[in-house]
């Protein structure tokens, strides 16, 4: 096994070379006063390549590490002398191990210190890559969050705003209920009165008197008769109709109970239709054109609230008179409603935004811009989705998709 | 792992003085060379900066011949104790045959103590040593000062290890050599089951460790 580094054998050679060969042997020779020179311990090197000396010339040994490094050949006869030169040159030698041996030892350490340094360096990159990734990756997850905290912030808002609308229109409703009953049943009890004079009236007419006659005649009677019942049949129509926008008015109302109910999509609609009834009236005429929906499972308070968002902006786009079609039906395996009006159109610059919040064209204080996009939560919350086409003064088509599930 | 030469018949032990900063290894060196009279002394080679740490390592070489003529050299390391100089420990450490781990025996040094014996641990698995066999000797240096741990107490907490423990005082001398006999009578089992010390070089467990310190005769006491 041969040891390498600080702690291998070194050669006679290795441990002199920090002396200059030519002057030491030169020094050698003057101190000696006869001819010396260095060899190695197996002849193989001469230190400053001496020439041999004669055979009766004397070797001392040098010892190094314990062990016979080489030898001082002299053919000088004082021993003391000569014994002197080789303590003095076994210190050269130390000397000389002593420097490789310092040199080596900083060689490895310095190696094992850099490859530490670089282990470290890779670490450090390593982690540092690991932390960008993290940063750019927490970004992405605070976007997702304010995302879904602003989704939920309008959801919130709107859900404020139809609960305290709800309750105003709950509570109309009731008072309107009561009153409205006793109107409709004493219409009723007034009908069957009217009849009762109409029989009365012909035996008043038939009686011959002729004073009853001409009283009847000039307070036109007949007249009063014949028009009492069609008056108070339109009442009761009217009471009757008072009373159904009632109904839908509580039906609509309920969007503060969130529950979720199996209802057919088609009724919403027509609810919708009564309660936006009085402010369509008078800017277009609405077609329905519904088809029969499976029934879905759903928060019909809030698709409600949809339907009439959608039907108060068609309304709004007319700028004259104009239609607004209601279509609904199943097309590849999903419900589809459609709601398309011929008026002003969306021009294609706005249109990408109409979805977006507090985007509005209305006047400052007129619409808070929400309409549509909390339209477009609720449907992308019942798992569904809403587009919008249009043609600038032609008119304008929202087309919404549910997906039927098996409930 | 010891060096062997056959060409030349000489086989090189290399053991280490290991421990925390001015635990006494170059004084135990200084010791040695005092105390043992083997066959084959060299001087202490020192490495030390211009405040007496080790910078990078003492060595102390010895050895002597067997009955049959191989040459077996000891060369004594020691470590810089000094936490900076670990990559030095470990250059020091690789190879080596046997380990003296030299702790201080006052009672402010416990925590060095333990740090020093667990960066032994490790830097011994990282040269590629293994730690359950090699052969280890344990001393408490510096028993001549005032405050260290009694005995009881150090053979108390270490009742558990299996290594020999030594009390020493390397300043005066006393352990030194107890010590470093400890460590040959742990050293040569594997040193003869590697090289067969006694068939090949007729040398055995007695001889080895009387010729090392310098007892021609009787025990090494």
């Amino acid at each position: 096994m041969s040891v390498r580094g600080y702690d291998r054998a070194l050669s006679l050679r290795e441990l002199l070379s920090g002396v200059a060969p030519g002057k030491l042997s030169a020094a050698l020779t003057v101190l000696l006063g006869a001819p010396a020179r260095i060899v190695s311990a197996d002849g193989g090197w001469v230190m400053d390549d001496v020439p041999a000396l004669i055979e009766s010339a004397k070797r001392l040994p040098l010892v190094h590490d314990l062990e016979i490094a080489g030898f001082l050949e002299t053919t000088a006869a004082d021993q003391g002398h000569v014994r002197a030169i080789a303590i003095i040159l076994e210190s050269f030698m130390r000397s000389g191990a002593r420097y490789f041996m310092a040199s080596e030892m900083h060689i490895e350490v310095v190696k094992t210190d850099f490859e530490e340094l670089q282990r470290r360096h890779e670490a450090l990159t390593a982690s540092e890559a690991r932390y960008k990734a993290l940063s750019a990756h927490l970004e992405e997850r605070v976007k997702e969050q304010v995302n879904t905290i602003e989704s939920a912030r309008r959801q919130l808002y709107q859900a404020e705003k139809l609960a305290s609308v709800g309750q105003l229109a709950a509570g109309v409703a009731h008072e309107i209920n009561n009153p409205i009953g006793f109107i409709r049943s004493n219409l009723s009890t007034a009908q069957s009165y009217v009849q009762k004079f109409q029989h009365v009236a012909e035996r008043v007419k038939s009686s011959g008197d002729a004073a009853l006659a001409g009283a009847w005649q000039s307070a036109d009677l007949d007249f009063v008769l014949e028009d009492f019942p069609s008056l108070l049949q339109e009442s009761v129509d009217g009471a009757d109709r008072v009373a159904r926008i009632v109904s839908d008015l509580k039906g609509f109302s309920n969007v503060d109970q969130a529950g979720e109910e199996i209802v057919d999509l088609n009724d919403n609609i027509r609810s919708a239709c009564n309660v936006a009834a009085n402010q369509i009236s008078n800017r277009a005429d609405l077609k329905l054109a519904l088809g029969e929906l499976p029934k879905l499972r759903c928060k019909p308070g809030h698709l409600s609230q949809v339907f009439l968002n959608l039907l108060l902006n068609a309304a709004h786009a007319m700028k004259q008179r104009g239609e607004i079609l209601i279509q609904s039906g199943v097309e590849n395996n999903q419900i589809v409603i459609r709601f398309k009006d011929n008026g002003c159109g969306i021009p294609p610059d706005i249109l990408p935004r109409i979805f977006d919040p507090f985007f509005t064209t209305n006047d400052v204080g007129a619409g808070t811009g929400l309409g549509l996009t909390v339209s477009r939560d609720i449907i992308l919350a019942h798992g569904g989705s809403i587009e919008a086409s249009s043609t600038t003064d032609a008119g304008t088509t929202f087309t919404i998709h549910f997906p039927i599930r098996n409930t | 792992m010891a060096e062997l030469d056959e060409t030349a018949r000489k086989l090189t032990i290399k053991l280490v003085y290991y421990g925390p900063a001015m635990s006494g290894k170059t004084t135990n060196l200084i010791g040695l060379h005092d105390l043992l009279s083997p066959d084959l002394k060299g001087e202490l080679m020192t490495l030390e900066t211009q405040n007496d740490r080790t910078l990078f390592f003492d060595l102390l070489p010895l050895g002597f011949r067997t009955p049959i003529g191989w040459l077996v050299k000891f060369k004594l390391y020691t470590v810089p104790g000094q936490v900076v100089h670990d990559a030095t420990r470990k250059a020091v450490l690789s190879r080596a045959d046997g380990v003296v781990f030299v702790a201080d025996s006052q009672r402010s040094q416990g925590v060095n103590n333990a740090e020093s014996f667990q960066n032994l641990e490790e830097n011994v698995r990282r040269v590629g040593l293994d730690f359950e066999t090699l052969p280890l000797v344990v001393q408490f240096n510096k028993r001549d000062l005032p405050n260290v741990l009694s005995e009881d107490e150090i053979r108390e907490r270490w009742s558990a290890a299996p290594w020999p423990l030594v009390m020493a005082s390397a300043l005066t001398g006393m352990g030194v050599r107890e010590t470093f006999v400890k460590l040959l009578e742990a050293v040569y089992p594997a040193l003869d089951r590697s090289f067969s010390l006694h068939q090949t070089m007729g040398a055995d467990a007695r001889s080895f460790i009387n010729a090392a310190t310098g007892e021609p005769l009787g025990n090494p006491r």
